[in-house]
């Protein structure tokens, strides 16, 4: 984590995806596509995610691990076509069918942080994500 | 390949499989012979059998196969879904994919892919597994060599025959990383699932491995298959071993690689408090959902035995789901057919979850449910349901007496 010119910059692996600046929606909570999410409204549908009922169309969605099974893969660019996707995803630890769903629909990705992304970017952040570097910057803090 | 020398759909799978190795910091490819191919309608979505017709749509020399693929569970059972899902023709939807996959020359069946019928891979051989169970069923059990190779996954490697090598392809990431001892026999499957989803949520990570070590070492494979599923559901773990019983655990110091640490013991009491957390006792039950895996013919009589001489509640739906061969067992010794009788509808085809179990809710006004499996739980909280896991007995029963017993 570094300061920068222009925010502070979080480090993690080198991801998929090309290069957005959105704003935040983070929670130190999991994520699946199939598992939590209403996909229809683009709304948190699982009761007990903390982020139940926010709605993450167009955010940078930033959670802690992905769960669950194989369905994130084709859902996640069923949701970039649909226009009901999040803008990029951030996760502390990726598995395989993450990573796959994100190359699939060209959704910008990013894991292996140096830090818990998830304390390090709060809701409402203004974030820029740049997965060919591998790193997160934070321009503008709630 | 990456060059289109060997066909635009292995051109495009191996730049797809170059980008997620990249992402893992796969060294190379490993070759495969077996692919499965996950491919539930819901979500596949139309964009996905729209990319599949894409496929197709190329001339046979650029998507020449360079694996067997098989896809398991096809299709859905018309007239149960006419019930579940009167808005939606699911058959015809099912038919769409089912037909663009046969094209492509994906094998498509009606066979559940843990049960061998299909396919099998050798110890030790990598493999492109698509379904969460069916790889972490190969990873633990039949010590085959797989990572989550979801949809789109699984197609490339049909085109490249290839895999990224890392994950569970290293034998660094095989070894266990945690250690469990059961300090109780299992006394059904849901009790062997909530030992999964119980290790599962402590670990959530794909690059734990936990080995267990169990009682009794004789326990049926389907307890084994019912913990490690929940243990992918509930923790996105793809690789377990059981001490004694599972081919790269012959003991503590084997499944570990070294010495292993002291292990942490799962009781009954752990077991009885993650069941009864999900509550419900004595609520009014609207459906019972006997799924994921589907049922065995053994278990299919065990329904039957339970019914014999009762009727489901009228205001509760039970399914029972079963892949087509099973079911059609279950017909020829008349067990089917007295299930039937008391009120259950047997159902084949893609399992209750994956079948917009949300939009079923909606359509039934259906809140309380009851499963054996504890991943259906977990899934179906998700959409709404308020779940409550327990064994295929209390399951039954509950069925019978309209409301969740304890």
């Amino acid at each position: 984590m570094t300061e920068e010119k222009n925010g502070l910059v979080l480090r993690g692996h080198v991801g998929i995806g090309p290069g957005v600046r959105g704003v935040a929606l983070s929670a130190a909570d999991d994520f699946s596509a199939r598992y939590d999410l209403d996909r229809d409204r683009g709304v948190v549908s699982r009761p007990q995610h903390k982020l139940y009922g926010e709605n993450y169309i167009g955010k940078i969605l930033v959670l802690n691990a992905a769960k669950g099974g194989v369905a994130s893969a084709w859902m996640l660019r069923d949701m970039v076509l649909a226009g009901k996707a999040p803008l990029a995803l951030l996760l502390n630890n990726a598995n395989p069918v993450m990573a796959q769903g994100a190359a699939f629909a060209d959704l910008p990705f990013i894991d292996r942080f140096e830090t818990d992304i998830t304390q390090a970017i709060r809701t409402g952040d203004v974030v820029y994500v740049d997965p060919t570097n591998g790193c997160v910057r934070i321009e503008q803090k709630v | 390949m990456a060059d289109g020398a060997h066909g635009e759909a292995a051109r495009w799978g191996i730049e797809y499989q170059q980008r997620v190795g990249a992402f893992f910091d796969a060294e190379d490819f490993a070759p495969i012979r077996v692919v499965h191919v996950s491919t539930d309608r819901e979500t596949m979505g139309d964009t996905g059998v729209a990319f599949i017709r894409e496929l197709v749509d190329m001339a046979p020399e650029q998507r020449r196969p360079r694996a067997f693929a098989v896809a398991d569970f096809r299709g859905f059972d018309e007239e149960t879904f006419k019930f579940l899902l009167p808005g939606r023709d699911l058959a015809a939807q099912s038919e769409e994919a089912v037909a663009a996959l046969a094209q492509l020359g994906v094998s498509t069946s009606h066979a559940y892919v843990n049960d061998h019928s299909v396919t099998a891979p050798a110890f030790g051989e990598a493999c492109g597994y698509s379904g969460t169970p069916s790889v972490i069923y190969m990873n633990g059990l039949v010590g085959a060599r797989c990572n989550f190779e979801a949809g789109p996954s699984s197609l490339a490697a049909f085109f490249t025959g290839r895999v990224p090598r890392y994950g569970f392809h290293l034998d660094d990431s095989r070894r266990a990383t945690h250690a469990y001892r059961l300090g109780f026999n299992p006394n059904n499957v849901a009790e062997w699932g909530a030992v999964g989803a119980i290790i599962g949520r402590k670990l959530n990570s794909y690059w734990s491995v936990p080995a267990l070590e169990i009682p009794d070492k004789s326990a049926a494979v389907l307890s084994l298959n019912h913990m490690a599923l929940n243990l992918a559901s509930y923790g996105s773990i793809a690789m377990f071993h059981v001490i004694g019983v599972t081919p790269e655990a012959r003991d503590w110091t084997d499944a570990f690689g070294g010495p292993a640490p002291t292990p942490e013991v799962l009781t009954q009491a752990d077991v009885d408090e993650f069941l009864d957390s999900w509550g419900g006792t004595g609520e009014k039950l609207d459906v019972v959902a006997l799924s994921t895996p589907q049922l065995t013919i053994t278990e299919l009589v065990e329904i039957a035995a339970l019914l014999d001489g009762n009727r489901v509640h009228s205001d509760t739906a039970l399914l029972v789901y079963a892949p087509r061969e099973i079911k059609a067992a279950a017909e020829r010794i008349g067990v089917a057919q007295q299930i039937e009788a008391a009120g259950g509808r047997m159902v084949h085809g893609h399992d209750f979850f994956a079948t917009f179990a949300k939009e079923i809710r909606e359509s039934h006004n259906w809140d309380r449910l009851m499963t054996h499996s504890v991943k259906v739980a977990n899934i179906c909280a998700g959409y709404g349901y308020r779940p409550r896991p327990a064994s295929i007995e209390q399951c039954v029963k509950s069925a019978i007496a309209g409301k969740v017993l304890p």
